[in-house]
C-alpha cells in the first residue's frame, strides 16, 4: 500500500491554511481560458496538491474542492462549470473557469472619496451580523480602488437592527431563489396557517421589515409581515423559481406607501403629552383647539399597538374598525394587569 | 467608523487578498503602515499577507508552482523597510465584482441613510446605487429599505453637531416633565425608525440622549459648545443606573427580541408556554408604555406596583371609550 504510506508521511507537513488554498484555486482558475479538469485542479493546484493521491480515490479532496467551489461563489466571483462538447454529461470532463471580465470591476465603476465616506456610514449602519459582514467584504473590495475615504462622518451612529428571526432564512432563500415554507398569523384568523411561498423581495417600511412572494396556496403575490411569521422558514426541497423583475422591491415599497396613504386615522391627543408631540409630527392635518391630528397608517393592527402604548394620551375616533382595536388592546392589558379582589 | 483589527474568518481573508493584490499594483509602492490603514487591518496582518501573496502563484503547465508563475515582490524593500513593491504579478490586477448580497446590503444601507438631511432627495444617493448595482456580479438581491422623511428638527441638529453650536428646545421627557434645556450637542444617533440626539445637557450637567421627536421649538444659538473630548460619549443608548428598576415580566417567546434592549440579564425560565424575565427600566413611566404597546405579549409580574402603574395606565385609556359614540368631551 504505497499510497497509504506516502500519504502517512504527509501528515507531518505543515497544513496549507485555507485562505492560501482558496486564493491558489481563484488565481488558477483566473488564468486559465479553456478551463481546469477537477483532476488537473486536485493534482495541482495548491493546498490540494499536496493531498492528492495519484493512484487512489480522492473523496474527501473532491468534497473539499465542492465545499471551496461553494465558498467562492459567495463571494460574488463568477465560478464557471463548462461541459466538454465531446462528452455532455460526463462530471469528469466538466471544466472549471473563472471569466475574467466577469470577475474584474467594469471601468466604469469608480468612486469619489466622498462617496466612499457614504458607504463606509451605510456598512455602519448594520448590527445584524450577516448584513454587517457583506457590507464590510464590499469595503474591502472598493479599498482595493486604493481612493481615500475623506474623514469619517464625524456625530453621525446610524443604526439599523433586524430582529425578525425569519429575516436571515429569507434573505438566503431570496438570494437562492429557494420557495420557502412557514407559519404565518394573520389577525382576525384563529390559528397561524402554513404558507408555501416564492420570495421575491424584502422591503422594509415603516420600520418594519415586509416580505413579498408568491402564495402557493391562494396562487397569486402576497405580502407578510416578518413579524407575524412564526416558528422556523424551511426551504421546500427541489422548488426554486424564475428571477423576479430587477425593481421588484421598489414596486412594493410604492404599493406599501399608497396602503399607507389610503388608511385616515383621526385622534384625539392630550395637550402638552407625549402622543400630541410624537405623533403631532406625522400629522398630515391638525385642529389645534380641538386637539386633534390625523395621520396616515399602514396596517392597522400594528397602528393599534403603537396607539396602545400611549394609553390616556390619545383617543381614536375614526376609524370605527381602529377605535375597537385600540379598545380591545387597551381592555387585554387592564385585565392582564388587574388584581383580583372584584371577583 | 473605528475600523479595528479583527481575526477573519478564510473567505474574509480571500477577498481581502483579492483586494489587496490590485492594490498594491494601482499604489506601486506602499508602505505596511499605509496599507494597514487603507485596510483597517494591523501590521503584522498585512505582512502575513504580503509573504502569503509573494509565495503565490499558478499551477503552470507543468503542474508545477514555477519561478515565472509566481508573484513576486522586492525583498530587500520589504524586510529592510517595510516596504512593499510587487515585482511580478500573476492571474488578477483588477479589483474585483461585488456579490448581489455585498452590493444589496450597502443599497439599502444607502437607502436608510436617506433619512439624513444632507442626503434628503439626492442625486448622488441615486448615482452611487447605481455603480454599486453595476459592479456587482449578479443583479443585487431583492432588498430595500423605504425613505422615510427626516424629522424636521434634524436639519438644525446637524448643523449644530457640524459647526459646534450649542442648541435650545423644548423637551418632554419619558416622565411626562416638560422644559427648556440648553445643550452641547455631540452626535446624532439612530436606532430603527427613532433618531436621538447626544448632548451635554446644561440644566443636568451630564451627557443625556434627547429622542428627536420629543425636542420641538429648537433654536440654533451662536454659543460654541464647550469642550468634552474627556466626556465619554456612551455607545449605546441604553445605560443602567443605580435608580433602575427591575420588573419581573412574562413574555410570548415571539416576542422575547423586542425586549432585547431591557433584559437585565441572560436568564429566562418557562411559565405556563411563556418566558418569565427580568426587565430592568429607568423608571415605571417606560415600562408602562413598553407594556401596553405589546398587548397580550407582556405580562407584568412584579412588583405589585409597576403591575398597578400598568393597570392604572391601560385602564386610563380604556376610560376615554366609556361612551359608545365616543361623544365624552
Amino acid at each position: 500500500m504505497i499510497a497509504s504510506v506516502s500519504g502517512a508521511s504527509r501528515k507531518g507537513e505543515p497544513r496549507i491554511p485555507v485562505e492560501d488554498r482558496l486564493f491558489s484555486l481563484v488565481l488558477a482558475l483566473l488564468a486559465t481560458e479553456a478551463g481546469l479538469l477537477k483532476s488537473e485542479i486536485l493534482s495541482s493546484v495548491r493546498g490540494y496538491a499536496e493531498r492528492y493521491d495519484p493512484a487512489g480515490q480522492n473523496a474527501n479532496l473532491e468534497r473539499q474542492f465542492e465545499r471551496d467551489k461553494d465558498d467562492i461563489r459567495e463571494l460574488g466571483i463568477p465560478l464557471e462549470t463548462v461541459e466538454s462538447p465531446d462528452r455532455p454529461g460526463d462530471n469528469q470532463a466538466l471544466r472549471y473557469r473563472i471569466p475574467k471580465g466577469q470577475y474584474d470591476l467594469p471601468d466604469a465603476v469608480r468612486f469619489t472619496p466622498d462617496e466612499l465616506t457614504l458607504l463606509g456610514l451605510a456598512a455602519e449602519v448594520w448590527r445584524e451580523a450577516s448584513l454587517s459582514a457583506d457590507s464590510q467584504r464590499a469595503l474591502t473590495k472598493l479599498r482595493s480602488l486604493g481612493i481615500e475615504p475623506r474623514e469619517p462622518v464625524i456625530g453621525y451612529a446610524p443604526r439599523l437592527r433586524v430582529r425578525d428571526a425569519a429575516f436571515e432564512p429569507l434573505r438566503q432563500a431570496l438570494d437562492r431563489r429557494q420557495t420557502v415554507r412557514f407559519h404565518y398569523f394573520k389577525p382576525g384568523e384563529g390559528a397561524a396557517r402554513e404558507r408555501t411561498v416564492d420570495p421575491l423581495a424584502v422591503v422594509l417600511h415603516e420600520a418594519r421589515w415586509h416580505l413579498h412572494g408568491f402564495d402557493h396556496g391562494v396562487k397569486a403575490p402576497r405580502t407578510f409581515l416578518l413579524s407575524r411569521i412564526i416558528g422556523p422558514v424551511e426551504a421546500v426541497p427541489g422548488m426554486t423559481f424564475d428571477p423576479p423583475p430587477a425593481d421588484i422591491q421598489d414596486r412594493i415599497l410604492a404599493e406599501l406607501d399608497e396602503l399607507r396613504l389610503g388608511n385616515v386615522a383621526d385622534l384625539a391627543v392630550r395637550a402638552g403629552s407625549d402622543a400630541e408631540v410624537r405623533l403631532g409630527k406625522r400629522a398630515v392635518l391638525r385642529d389645534e383647539d380641538a386637539g386633534v391630528i390625523r395621520l396616515h397608517y399602514t396596517d392597522a393592527a400594528i397602528f393599534a399597538d403603537e396607539l396602545s402604548a400611549y394609553g390616556p394620551e390619545v383617543r381614536v375616533i375614526a376609524p370605527v374598525e381602529l377605535r375597537d382595536a385600540v379598545r380591545d388592546r387597551l381592555a387585554a392589558v387592564a385585565g392582564a394587569h388587574r388584581d383580583r379582589g372584584g371577583a | 467608523m473605528a475600523r479595528r483589527p479583527t481575526p477573519l474568518k478564510a473567505p474574509d481573508k480571500l477577498v481581502f487578498l483579492l483586494s489587496f493584490v490590485p492594490y498594491l499594483l494601482e499604489q506601486r509602492v506602499v508602505d505596511v503602515s499605509e496599507a494597514a490603514k487603507h485596510f483597517g487591518m494591523s501590521e503584522e496582518q498585512i505582512r502575513d499577507a504580503v509573504r502569503l501573496i509573494a509565495t503565490s502563484g499558478l499551477p503552470g503547465s507543468t503542474g508545477t508552482y514555477q519561478p515565472n508563475d509566481l508573484f513576486d515582490i522586492d525583498w530587500d524593500s520589504f524586510e529592510e523597510d517595510d516596504v512593499i513593491v510587487i515585482v511580478h504579478h500573476v492571474a488578477i490586477d483588477d479589483a474585483p465584482r461585488l456579490s448581489a448580497r455585498e452590493a444589496a446590503a450597502l443599497i439599502a444601507g444607502l437607502q436608510y441613510l436617506s433619512a439624513l438631511p444632507e442626503n434628503a432627495g439626492s442625486a448622488s444617493l441615486a448615482s452611487l446605487m447605481g455603480k454599486l448595482t453595476a459592479g456587482a456580479s449578479a443583479a443585487p438581491s431583492r432588498l430595500a429599505v423605504a425613505e422615510t422623511e427626516a424629522d424636521e428638527s434634524l436639519t438644525p441638529i446637524r448643523e449644530a453637531v457640524a459647526e459646534g453650536r450649542q442648541i435650545e428646545f423644548d423637551y418632554l421627557n419619558a416622565r411626562g416633565e416638560a422644559g427648556r434645556r440648553r445643550a452641547d450637542p455631540l452626535r446624532i444617533i439612530s436606532q430603527d425608525a427613532d433618531w436621538y440626539l447626544q448632548a451635554y445637557c446644561h440644566t443636568r450637567e451630564d451627557v443625556r440622549n434627547f429622542r428627536v421627536d420629543r425636542m420641538s421649538d429648537l433654536l440654533l444659538t451662536e454659543e460654541p459648545i464647550g469642550d468634552h473630548s474627556q466626556v465619554d460619549v456612551p455607545d449605546t443608548l441604553f445605560q443602567g443606573s443605580d435608580t433602575d428598576l427591575d420588573v419581573i415580566v412574562d413574555v410570548s417567546p415571539t416576542a422575547l427580541p423586542l425586549l432585547a434592549d431591557y433584559l437585565a440579564d441572560s436568564r429566562s425560565r418557562e411559565v405556563d408556554g411563556r418566558l418569565r424575565v427580568t426587565l430592568r427600566l429607568a423608571h415605571v413611566h417606560g415600562l408602562k408604555r413598553l407594556v401596553a404597546g405589546l398587548p397580550g405579549l407582556v405580562t407584568v409580574v412584579a412588583p405589585a406596583e409597576a403591575r398597578a402603574a400598568v393597570a392604572e395606565w391601560a385602564e386610563g385609556g380604556l376610560a376615554g371609550y366609556d361612551d359608545a359614540t365616543g361623544q365624552d368631551r
